[in-house]
């Protein structure tokens, strides 16, 4: 099974992002890549909103945030080429409130591939992952394979590892 | 008038418009709600901005599901004897089949309201509602009204 650097992951993640049109408008954007964990970021915007009193996000903001960066994700496995996923589904957990103005930021990887299936863990958090605010798990079916040809033959990405 | 205030009214189509007006983020993606038979039916608009793949094009499904979430948590206000907004507890979403782009509606129902928590059960469609794109399930903890 081949292998991508971090790097390759990364611009591969960015490529993929610019198809998705309304996370792009959410400002939604790569964090990090440590290995097979991927970290996206929501920047805080007063129209996410769900609660105009206390000003805190609305949950379904943080719903486009976990579908998106646990999907993304399934590119960061190291035990399977990157696929073409839909999600199968998706269920959420509301730890906590993140706080008026800050950032959000979403972490996940795969937990299991299996041959058709990919099992998928995520947490979103404000401050320090250690207070996670909400956390995520999901499944996400394996149609294809990504077409990497157009990537690799880009010249950005370099040779696979 | 704030939002709690509007939610004091008792819902109707002109109510339900003000509640998801002054939501910042339903209003960001343009959800609307009409009462038909009684029963609140609540529309998510087509509009470009919400698409996650460009190629097909189809809906972003984290869309789709913060369209449901938002429809359960004021179709159980609606519900409510002192109406408050609930905290959500957790959100479960199955998705059946991808959202093209195009109206996207979607009804609930409250399955059980107990003193502390509510289940709601949201389906979601285009074409015809016994043909769903996505089912869900979310659980809110309703606070304390006293």
């Amino acid at each position: 099974m081949s292998v991508l650097s971090n790097k390759q992951k990364f611009q591969l993640i960015k490529k993929m992002s610019d198809r998705v049109p309304h996370t792009a408008l959410l400002g939604i954007q790569v964090v990090s890549i440590d290995g097979e964990e991927l970290t996206l970021k929501l920047p805080y915007q007063k129209a996410l909103v769900g609660d105009p009193t206390a000003g805190t996000l609305h949950g379904g903001a943080l719903t486009v945030l976990l579908d998106q960066t646990l999907g993304m994700s399934t590119v960061c496995s190291d035990r399977i080429k990157p696929p073409v996923t839909p999600t199968l589904d998706l269920r959420i957990d509301h730890l906590g409130v993140a706080p008026p103005g800050m950032d959000i930021f979403a972490c996940a990887r795969v937990y299991k591939a299996t041959r058709k299936i990919l099992f998928v863990d995520g947490f979103a958090y404000c401050e320090s992952r250690d207070k996670p605010i909400a956390r995520a798990s999901g499944s996400w079916v394996r149609v294809a394979d990504v077409d990497l040809s157009w990537f690799l033959d880009s010249g950005q990405a370099g040779a696979q590892q | 008038m704030t939002l709690g205030d509007i939610l004091q009214q008792a819902p109707s189509a002109e109510t339900l418009q003000l509640w998801l007006r002054k939501v910042p983020y339903a209003a960001f993606l343009g959800i609307r709600a009409e009462l038909r038979d009684g029963e609140i039916l609540f529309i998510l608009p087509e509009d470009k901005k919400l698409v996650g793949n460009s190629s097909l094009p189809a809906l972003h499904g984290g869309v789709v599901g913060a369209f449901m979430e938002q429809a359960a948590a004021f179709h159980l206000i609606a519900k409510m004897e002192k109406p408050v907004l609930p905290k959500i507890i957790n959100f479960s979403l199955d998705y059946l089949r991808p959202a093209r782009l195009r109206d996207t509606y979607a009804q609930c129902k409250l399955t059980r309201q107990g003193r502390l928590i509510a289940n709601v059960t949201i389906n979601a469609w285009q074409e015809n509602s016994n043909q769903p794109n996505a089912i869900a399930r979310a659980h809110f903890l309703l606070p304390e009204s006293d």
